[in-house]
């Protein structure tokens, strides 16, 4: 009997896995076919798509932006959230908990009603939609990765080391500089990756505060209303390759393990 | 007091985009779900009408929204808890491979997702082109498009990472020996595992719930691109800030979906902590 429940478990598993992959790896398979359709038969392979992608006037504009977007996201993340996530780490748990639950409130909205939120709301302040707003919008949903990530690891980190080098005199800012921040450096540059993953990906906030602007997910958005074509999978394909990439560093740098 | 002062130095930053980007445009929003479109401008009012408009106009949408995100929940909770239930306690050596899977698909690819399911149950799509080339059936599926089925699907596909992390996390914390214990005290097979599975997940599977039902209700791309017809109340509320150009209208409107949904997830999620397996 043990053997068939086995089976029956691998035999789950296996659905799980395909179910959630074969969609990831369509896009990337037919982002190489030689037709005009994302559909069997793939008579050949073929870079077309690609170079269609290549060529398009859109495609600049569109990667820089979210180059610059995502890597501005992941700067501040880093940055900010390692101070929040200090903050948090020197006040006792039952303080230090509710603060915590209380930054990750923008993951429990909607992204569409946080986006035509903030629409709303910078366009009464007269802030100008552009990569700026992008930037501002995406801190909101890519900070409390950050804050927890460095929070977690600030919890279980021995302060005796940097408590000697303020006994040898060093100032909490150097001590900081030179003892606590190489110790858990992996673990920022892993959630700030992360964080630039989330934006990198982001469409919906994106879509209503960047105002006429390009980036990967709205250039693929604006591609799949025109035409079905695999143009769009091989923006898709360049998008998945970036955002899983930056996770897979990010899960080694973090040794996040579930 | 020194501490104090560092303290609130380094949470400045996070507090001030906490407060100036999320507490203070929600509070803008919801003053103008009170005001009036008048000629593509907002006029500032204090007037109930665009909740009356809400009501009498979407009631069925939101209702219906509310049941499809029911049921997108309920599915992402119960195939998120086998999933972890496999990863903990079934997978073995293979357990880290499945948990590493859910957690790449996580943070990547939620309009990539959306576009690959259009291209796979598309009436030229995938499925039917991979069906009719292995002869299993000689016209295309025309139902597997463009309906609350395709919506359900794509939905269940991008929300199942958010529900697998959380009960993976809470399940991460029974112990083989309490098992152990509970199968030589003559509690094995279901009464180990709705004694001390299912209520040491409780927090994940709740977090899994609250998180997708919220979610699936507020989503607006997926019934756009592989819908077709099907009308979900984010649709709606899309629309105001585009075409119909009322936001008034969509701010009353976002209200009553974030209003509506949290009930129905709170009201789920305490009737699951009544529950007690036997």
């Amino acid at each position: 009997m043990r053997g068939v429940s086995d089976i029956v478990w691998r035999a789950v598993a296996c659905l799980f896995v395909v179910f959630l992959l074969s969609p990831l790896v369509l896009v990337v398979l037919f982002s190489f076919t030689s037709r005009a359709q994302s559909a069997f038969p793939i008579e050949s392979l073929s870079l077309r798509w690609w170079e269609a992608m290549f060529s398009d006037p859109r495609f600049p504009g569109a990667f820089w932006n979210s180059i610059i977007i995502s890597g501005t996201v992941g700067l501040l993340c880093a940055v900010i959230g390692t101070m929040a996530a200090m903050a948090l780490a020197r006040m006792e748990p039952g303080r230090a908990r509710p603060a915590a639950a209380m930054l990750c409130l923008p993951l429990m909205v909607p992204p569409l009603v946080l986006g035509v939120a903030l629409l709303a709301f910078y366009s009464k302040t007269h802030i100008a939609l552009g990569r700026q707003t992008v930037i501002m919008s995406h801190l909101l949903f890519t900070l409390p990765f950050v804050v927890l990530v460095v929070y977690a690891r600030l919890r279980n980190f021995d302060y005796r080391v940097v408590e000697s080098a303020r006994d040898l005199g060093a100032s909490p800012l150097r001590a900081f500089f030179t003892v606590t921040l190489p110790i858990i450096r992996a673990t920022i540059v892993g959630a700030a990756l992360i964080a630039m993953s989330l934006s990198l990906d982001d469409f919906v906030i994106t879509f209503f505060t960047i105002s006429g602007g390009q980036t990967l997910p709205i250039f693929v958005f604006g591609m799949i209303r025109a035409a079905l074509t695999p143009t769009a999978n091989a923006i898709g394909t360049l998008i998945l390759v970036m955002t899983i990439g930056t996770t897979l560093v990010a899960l080694w740098l973090t040794r996040y393990r579930g | 007091m020194r501490e104090n002062r560092i303290r609130a130095l380094l949470l400045a930053p996070a507090t001030a985009i906490f407060f100036v980007l999320f507490v203070l445009p929600l509070a803008y929003f919801f003053v103008i779900s009170f005001w009036r479109k008048v000629l593509f401008a907002m006029q500032p009012d204090f007037t109930f009408v665009n909740y009356l408009l809400v009501y009498q106009q979407h009631l069925a949408t939101l209702a219906f929204t509310l049941a499809l995100a029911f049921v997108v929940a309920l599915l992402t909770t119960v195939l998120g808890f086998v999933y972890a239930y496999i990863v903990r306690f079934k997978a073995g050596r293979w357990g880290p491979a499945l948990l590493f899977i859910s957690l790449i698909t996580m943070f990547g690819g939620y309009l990539v997702k959306i576009y690959a399911w259009m291209t796979i149950l598309g009436i030229k799509g995938v499925l039917n082109t991979a069906l009719l080339a292995l002869g299993v059936i000689d016209e295309p599926l025309p139902w597997l498009y463009y309906n609350a089925g395709a919506v359900v699907v794509t939905l269940v596909n991008f929300s199942l990472p958010l529900a697998i992390l959380p009960i993976y996390a809470s399940m991460r914390g029974i112990t083989d020996i309490e098992l152990e214990a509970a199968r030589d005290l003559g509690a094995a097979g279901w009464r180990s595992f709705s004694d001390i599975v299912v209520p040491r997940s409780r927090v994940g599977i709740t977090a899994a719930f609250g998180l997708t039902f919220l979610l699936a209700g507020g989503d607006y791309l997926t019934p756009q691109l592989v819908g077709g017809k099907v009308n979900m109340i984010g649709v709606q509320i899309a629309a105001q800030f585009g075409l119909i150009f009322n936001w008034p209208m969509g701010a009353a409107m976002s209200f009553v979906t974030l209003g509506s949904s949290s009930v129905v997830a709170l009201f789920t999620i305490w009737l699951f902590s009544q529950w007690r397996p036997r």
